[in-house]
């Protein structure tokens, strides 16, 4: 596969205190669909416009499919986008609006109307050709917004927030349904969003954004198991972080003191004894011990809350020094974790030393 | 009794504007109607039911005639306003930068409203005149060597000083449909490869179609209406409807034929209003 | 003064006439301006214990409308010669008991015998000031001074031609035309002299509808030939250092009256008849000679408190330049006609 984008130390410094995207250098391969992940004001929509030619980089190149491209202006680059509100335009119909996007390549006016079929066909909305807009659902016009775009046939498809004016079932199912329209027309997509979910499921890889910077990236599942920082590890999933400090590290196994016990960990990289670390673990790798059980990390505790959410219940469970580890438990069926422990009870968990993650000095999450 | 106050308060929603309409609208249109049919005789003018009156402003050139020149002076006022206000709207609204600038250009052009019309059109004379402020510029900088008298005291004039006018009821309604205008559209546009000409054209132009249309309505209609500017700044060849109708009512003492040519005005009004509203209401489905 | 005209003219303008308040002693007049300047007014409010409130007119076809709009708000109104007929005949005047003004017989006779101020053998107009339509033109721009009407019809004055926004227009290209019965032309008449309006018309600069306008019109260089109301605008120009010289053309001019009237109806009728008294006295006479520059209808007054010069500067003294003027006279149902023939010239 051969690199579809390439950026080359981009900023961009609104002044010189107010930096927008700090040096960052990303490639996105042909084909692939990456996702920009971080909260409101990490740069990732900056950067998804200055891929689309919507603003310039202060610093550095963007080259696209080899050529550089950084001072083009947006309608000279093959790419297209498909905008947070879905800027569809109020007064063509959507036939118009899918076929806006050729009128300058110089077809047809039979040639754009067979595109514009396939297109909208392609999204299944073949019957709106006609309607305004506005007479169309959030989902639709979502759907018309990526037919204008991909009908143009652009190398790259640019995604802001494509998915957030949805509500929560229709955003699902686009999830997939996106997904899919990834795999059929085999254009590269790099899209923009706060929601890791949303990012999971749908991306080949994700990149994660802090403060203008990439703070890591990788595949999916790269992410969510090995978080490179207590940022990564609090943005993707839900993390249980617990401060303590290293007892003694040896080869790639670690022992760490935290307040409510001792905790083993299999390290990347050796630690100082001594050190202030801060552990970490995902609620769903906790998990309760029954009575009698024995493992290697054991951490005791009492029910301090209980969280009902239809797949599974969390635990917020105290430990001895006050912290509160939650814990996820599935419920295959009705009989696993019945009764529901009351309040107060004692309990005794557990998580394998090979999920617990180490973090170097002090995290407020 | 609460069914009896509220029925009061219905009397007073609805009756109050009602009344004001009738009052206030319905009534003198509907005296000025009935003039339009009666008939003039020495020393003022007596009831009948005729159509002489409207048989003479079409049959009689000079009514023809001010009614075409009325017509046309409106058009180039309103014409001329959109060229001047739609690229300054269009700036305020996309180019200009400071928030600040912005407010303060806006209000510079909407604060002469608040300064009376006629000193308004004085300024005009004293710029447009033989011995004013453009003769006097263009002669310093070596243009002219005599005073040109072809500014001042025509229809030149009129259109621009009636465009200095009525300008500010061209760049609110513009201003307001570009404002409404979302920034994205214009991105989408160029991100669908149309270059800012063709992106204008397209995208920018149709969507603020309904003020244009509203602001042409009004500048159409002010200067249509208009007759102190022919009176400050218009030549001999600058009488309109409006001088006219003033004429029949004063000099001429004729408020039938006065009062037709004002039903014939009402209704080129009118039809403009209309057509403009409906243009309007179209672009108002196809807004945001 | 200018600042006065000015304001007058903007007053007129906008139409903003405030009705004033009715009120037993409180004189309303409806007038031009400078006939109830507070130069002599004052001194008569003091004596007689009458207010006298002015609203001022900026043509003689303001005076129908605003009586026609609805009556009980003037007492007094001063229509020149060719309207008073027309206040008569739209029955807005009532007669004038001429025995309670003890200056009647002091009118020039000729005014007093005016059909337009009369009917039925009553009189319902007191004579007040008078004057030419003379013409003027600017010292500067002329050497060899006009003398004629054919020069407002000069070519070489092209653009720089101002006349008079009025039916007397109408009488000017008559006498052009050599029609020297200006107030009973015939049809064909008023057409040929509708067509010399109009070859004029590539030489007019403005037709001048108030006084404000002409003195404007001259002062800012736009104009230097004209017709005017003799001794109003010229007096003006003269305050502001511009050399106008009047002439009466060897066509003839033309005369206006303008005399008081007393509105019907007014319950203020003791005040307007201490007012009509006042305006023919020495205090009257004098006082709107010294505003406006006009001749005014009672030289026994004028005698008395004008300097000799003045007396004769305004041909008080001079029968014959009276008897050379074409005084106005009323239209009747001929009125459309002429206005008809004015409004075609402006509206081409």
């Amino acid at each position: 596969m051969a690199a579809i984008i390439e950026l080359e130390n981009i900023s961009k410094h609104y002044s010189p205190t107010i930096i927008g995207v700090d040096n960052v250098s990303l490639t996105v391969e042909d084909g692939e669909f990456v996702t920009l992940l971080g909260p409101s004001g990490c740069g990732k929509s900056t950067l998804l416009r200055m891929i689309g030619g919507f603003e310039t980089p202060t610093h550095g190149t963007i080259r696209l499919a080899d050529k550089d491209v950084t001072w083009d202006p947006p309608y000279k680059r093959e790419v297209n986008m498909v905008f947070q509100d879905y800027a569809l335009f109020p007064h063509m119909t959507v036939g118009e609006n899918v076929g806006y996007g050729l009128k300058v390549k110089g077809l047809g006016r039979l040639e754009i109307e067979t595109k514009v079929h396939d297109a909208l066909k392609l999204v299944g909305l073949f019957d709106k050709v006609k309607l305004r807009p506005q007479q169309l659902s959030g989902g639709q016009r979502q759907r018309i917004a990526l037919a204008r775009a991909i009908v143009r046939e652009p190398k790259v498809l640019l995604l802001d927030e494509p998915l957030s004016a949805l509500d929560a079932k229709l955003r699902e199912q686009m999830q997939i349904e996106m997904k899919h329209l990834h795999e059929k027309v085999g254009i590269t997509f790099v899209m923009v969003t706060h929601d890791q979910t949303e990012a999971l499921v749908m991306s080949d890889r994700v990149v994660v954004m802090e403060k203008g910077r990439i703070a890591q990236q990788g595949r999916p599942q790269e992410l969510y198991d090995h978080p490179a920082s207590p940022y990564v590890a609090n943005f993707i999933g839900t993390t249980n972080f617990l401060p303590g400090r290293v007892i003694r590290c040896t080869g790639e196994r670690a022992e760490i003191e935290i307040g409510g016990g001792r905790l083993s960990a299999i390290v990347d990289a050796p630690l100082v004894a001594g050190s202030t670390v801060t552990a970490g673990c995902r609620p769903e790798k906790v998990r309760l011990l029954a009575e009698g059980e024995t493992a290697e990390n054991v951490l005791e505790g009492r029910v301090a809350e209980v969280i009902y959410y239809g797949l599974g219940l969390r635990l917020a469970v105290e430990l001895a020094d006050g912290s509160r580890v939650y814990t996820d438990s599935l419920l295959p069926d009705r009989l696993a974790l019945s009764p529901v422990p009351p309040l107060g009870q004692s309990l005794r968990l557990a998580v394998e030393p090979h999920n617990v993650f180490v973090f170097e000095g002090e995290v407020t999450p | 009794m609460s069914h009896a106050r509220r029925n009061l308060s219905g009397v007073m929603v609805l009756g109050i504007p009602l009344l004001w309409i009738a009052l206030f609208m319905l009534l003198p249109y509907g005296i000025i109607v009935t003039f339009s049919f009666w008939v003039k005789k020495y020393p003022t003018f007596v009831p009948a039911f005729q159509f002489g009156n409207y048989v003479t402003l079409f049959t009689d050139p000079q009514y023809v005639l001010v009614l075409l020149r009325t017509l046309k002076i409106s058009v180039l006022v309103s014409v001329a306003s959109l060229l001047l206000a739609y690229p300054f709207a269009y700036w305020l609204v996309f180019r200009c930068r400071s928030a600040k600038l912005r407010t303060w250009l806006y209000m510079a052009v909407i604060a002469p409203l608040w300064v009376s019309y006629l000193l308004r059109a004085y300024v005009w004379k004293t710029i447009l005149g033989t011995e004013g402020v453009l003769n006097s510029f263009l002669k310093s900088i070596g243009l002219i060597d005599e005073p040109s008298s072809i500014f001042l005291y025509n229809q030149f004039a009129m259109v621009v000083t009636l465009t200095y006018i009525f300008i500010p009821f061209m760049v609110m309604p513009i201003y307001t449909a570009l404002e409404k205008i979302p920034a994205n559209l214009t991105e989408a546009a160029a991100d669908l490869g149309m270059g800012p000409w063709r992106s204008f054209w397209t995208v920018t132009l149709p969507l603020s179609a309904p003020g244009i249309a509203a602001g042409a309505t009004l500048t159409f209609c002010l200067s249509f209406g208009d007759f102190i500017a022919p009176f400050l700044v218009g030549g001999p060849d600058g009488n309109l409807i409006a001088n006219v109708i003033a004429t029949q009512f004063g000099a001429a003492l004729n408020w039938p034929l006065g009062s037709a040519l004002a039903i014939v005005m009402l209704v080129v009004v009118l039809t403009i209003v209309s057509l403009s509203d409906r243009m309007e209401r179209k672009g108002a489905t196809g807004g945001i | 003064m200018t600042r006065k005209i000015l304001l007058g003219a903007l007053g007129a303008l906008a139409l903003t006439t405030a009705a004033p308040a009715l009120a037993e002693g409180t004189l309303n007049v409806l007038t031009w301006e400078g006939y109830a300047d507070s130069s002599f007014i004052s001194k008569f409010e003091e004596e007689s214990g009458c207010k006298v409130n002015a609203t001022y007119v900026g043509s003689n076809d303001d005076f129908a409308p605003k009586l026609m709009s609805g009556g009980g708000v003037y007492d007094l109104i001063t229509p020149s010669i060719d309207t008073t007929k027309l206040m008569i005949d739209l029955d807005f005047v009532e007669p004038l008991d001429t025995a309670k003004i003890s200056e009647w017989n002091n009118i020039y006779k000729k005014f007093r015998d005016l059909d337009g101020i009369q009917k039925d053998g009553e009189y319902y107009g007191m004579p007040y000031v008078w004057g030419a339509i003379a013409f003027m033109y600017r010292d500067d721009a002329f050497t060899t001074p006009p003398t004629s009407i054919a020069d407002l019809w000069n070519p070489a004055l092209k653009g720089k031609v101002a006349l008079w926004d009025d039916k007397s227009s109408i009488y000017v290209a008559a006498r052009l035309n050599g029609d020297m019965d200006i107030y009973n032309l015939t049809d064909e008449q008023i057409a040929a002299a509708q067509k010399k309006l109009l070859e004029q018309k590539p030489l007019i600069r403005k037709y001048w509808a108030t006084a404000g306008e002409l003195v404007d019109l001259y002062k800012a260089g736009e104009v230097v030939i004209s017709n005017t109301w003799a001794g109003y605008q010229s007096g003006m120009l003269k305050a502001e250092g511009i050399k106008v010289t009047e002439f009466i053309p060897k066509e003839g001019a033309e005369g206006w009256m303008d005399s008081w009237m007393v509105v019907k109806g007014t319950p203020n009728k003791e005040c307007a008849y201490k007012f009509l008294n006042m305006q023919l006295s020495p205090l009257g006479q004098c006082g709107v000679a010294n505003i406006n520059g006009y001749s005014v209808a009672d030289p026994v007054s004028a005698k008395a408190c004008m300097t000799p010069e003045q007396f004769t500067s305004l041909h008080q003294d001079d029968p014959a330049y009276l008897d050379s003027l074409m005084v106005w006279q009323p239209l009747g149902d001929r009125f459309e006609a002429y206005t008809n023939a004015w409004n075609a010239v402006k509206a081409q």
